[in-house]
Order: C-alpha cells, then structure tokens, then sequence
C-alpha cells in the first residue's frame, strides 16, 4: 500500500497545469497499474484464502461435529436419552499412513458437506455400502486434497497393506489397502462399483474406496485408493484401538 | 487510485495511516467472507469427486 502510494504521487505529482496532456496519461498509466497491483494482491490473498482459511474454518467446524457424535455416543453409551443425528457424521476414518488426524465421515459427497474437513461417503451417482449394514459392496469416500481440512491431502503415501481403519461406536473396522489408481478420468464412476474392477478384484467383498483430486493444487483427475476388509473389532470399554492404530 | 484515496482521508498521516489500515482489514474481510467463498465454487480447483456430468 505504502510503496504503491509512493508510486503514484511520483507520477502523478508531475501534472501540474502545465503540462497537462502529459498528466493525464501518466495518471491513467499510474491508475491502470495500480489496478494490476491490485488483482495481484487479490490473486495472491485468494491463495492464502483457498490453501490456509479454509482449513482453519474446517478444521473447526470438523471438531465440534466430530466432538457432538462422541458425546452422543458416550450418552448413548450410558443409557441415557439418544441424541443421535446421522447429519453429524456416522464415524471416523483413521489412515495413520496418511494423517495423524481422525477424519470424521459423513453422509453426502456435496460441497456443502466435504467443505466442513470431513469424508463425504457416495449417495450419488453410486450409493456407498456402509460397513455398518454387513452387506457386501464398496464403502467409497471423498474428501478434500487441499483447502477445506484437506484430509485426503498425503493420499499418495498410502501404499499397498496399509490400514484403514473406520471406526463406528461399537465396531473397528480395519480394511487394508490393496489397490492404487494414481489418475483416472474424473468420469470414472466404475471405480465406487460394488466390485471395482479395475482395481483388480472380480469378486463381491467388503471394499472401501478413497477418491480425491489431483495433481495437488488441481482437480483434473482423480487420485483413488481402494483397500478390503481385513477384521472387524469390537469397541471394549476403553475404546482401545486396534494395533494397526497403537503405534500412532 | 491509492494517492487519491490517501490524499483524501482526514487528518495528519499517522490518523490517515491508521484509517488505511482499517480500510485494508475492511477489504480482506470482505473477500474472505464474501467473495472468495462466492468464486470458489466457480473455479475449477477442488472438485474431488468422480461423477457422470
């Protein structure tokens, strides 16, 4: 701001009434380039916006959902009245590989949703089986590589036998992950299929699929994780965590 | 733009510093609050999903 001001009456202090004509350009030059400072300054606080406010403001917002589903389930634990709202999420994905973070999952893939820094899992344009329902199909989920919580951010550190593990009020879920597709067409519904098949495996099980965008910082392509289940847990009295989660 | 807007603000030049400064923490808010999450959207950095459309 300073330096642009100065810029401005050096230019612009030469337009005294005798040289007019010479003025008026040299202030609609200084003007002009004041407006391309400007849409710089703009463009660059748009980038702070995009990759660090909207994480703050997710993050936030991630925490006080995810704090409402652990108080409803410690109530619900009790005994006491449940308070229970699938619209603040319907458990956590821990990917310790990938994140220290529990990431709080939650019904829907709309911005709307995903901009809270949660998982959305898929309603559309392919359901999501939920491995609470013990069906077989594939639990797919989106979230976020940058901005918005980015919590799918380091997905390209996951690699083959990694664990993720979902984790329910009453159930651990350990799944491990099996099969990377580092780009894919953005089209490429075949992927949240009940049976991937490009993800190798021909046969129904209990799949879950990661997708988010890249290359970082771009959304042309997808970036898709898929893993299988491995286990289910029971959650004991401490919530102790399985031992793919101990060690982090 | 900035000269006119300087030369215009009341006061000596640390009132007018200070009044630049609430002026700026006036704009960003503005584009952190309203703007940014109107264009976001628009732009095509951070879709994540795959779908059919």
């Amino acid at each position: 701001m300073a330096a642009t001001t100065e810029q401005q009456e050096l230019t612009g202090s030469p337009a005294g009434p005798r040289r007019r004509g010479t003025g008026r350009v040299a202030a609609a030059v200084s003007v002009f380039g004041e407006l391309l400072i400007t849409a710089g300054l703009v463009l660059g606080l748009f980038v702070v916006y995009s990759l660090w406010w909207t994480n703050v403001i997710a993050d936030r917002k991630a925490d006080r959902q995810g704090d409402k589903v652990r108080d409803s389930w410690a109530q619900e634990e009790k005994g006491g009245p449940v308070a229970y709202d699938s619209k603040n999420g319907i458990g956590f994905l821990h990917v310790p590989d990938m994140t220290g973070d529990e990431i709080l999952v939650e019904k829907g893939t709309t911005s709307k949703v995903l901009n809270d820094g949660v998982a959305g899992y898929y309603t559309d344009p392919v359901k999501a089986a939920l491995p609470t329902s013990g069906k077989k199909g594939n639990f797919s989920l989106a979230a976020h590589r940058d901005g918005h919580g980015a919590k799918f951010h380091n997905i390209h550190k996951l690699k083959k036998g990694d664990p993720i593990v979902f984790e329910t009020k009453d159930k651990w879920y350990v799944y491990k992950v099996y099969g990377i597709l580092p780009e894919t067409s953005k089209y490429n519904v075949k992927v949240l299929g009940a049976v991937p098949k490009e993800s190798g495996r021909t046969k129904a099980g209990h799949y879950i699929t990661l997708t988010t965008c890249t290359p970082i910082y771009t959304s042309r392509y997808r970036y898709v994780v898929w893993g299988e289940l491995d286990r289910v847990e029971k959650v004991d009295d401490q919530r102790t965590p399985p031992k793919e989660l101990s060690g982090s | 733009m900035y000269g006119w807007i300087w030369r215009h603000l009341p006061g000596n030049a640390w009132v007018k510093a200070l009044l630049s400064l609430v002026l700026v923490v006036a704009v960003v808010y503005v584009l952190f609050q309203y703007v940014f999450p109107w264009a976001e959207p628009l732009l095509p950095f951070n879709d994540v999903t795959v779908d059919n459309q």
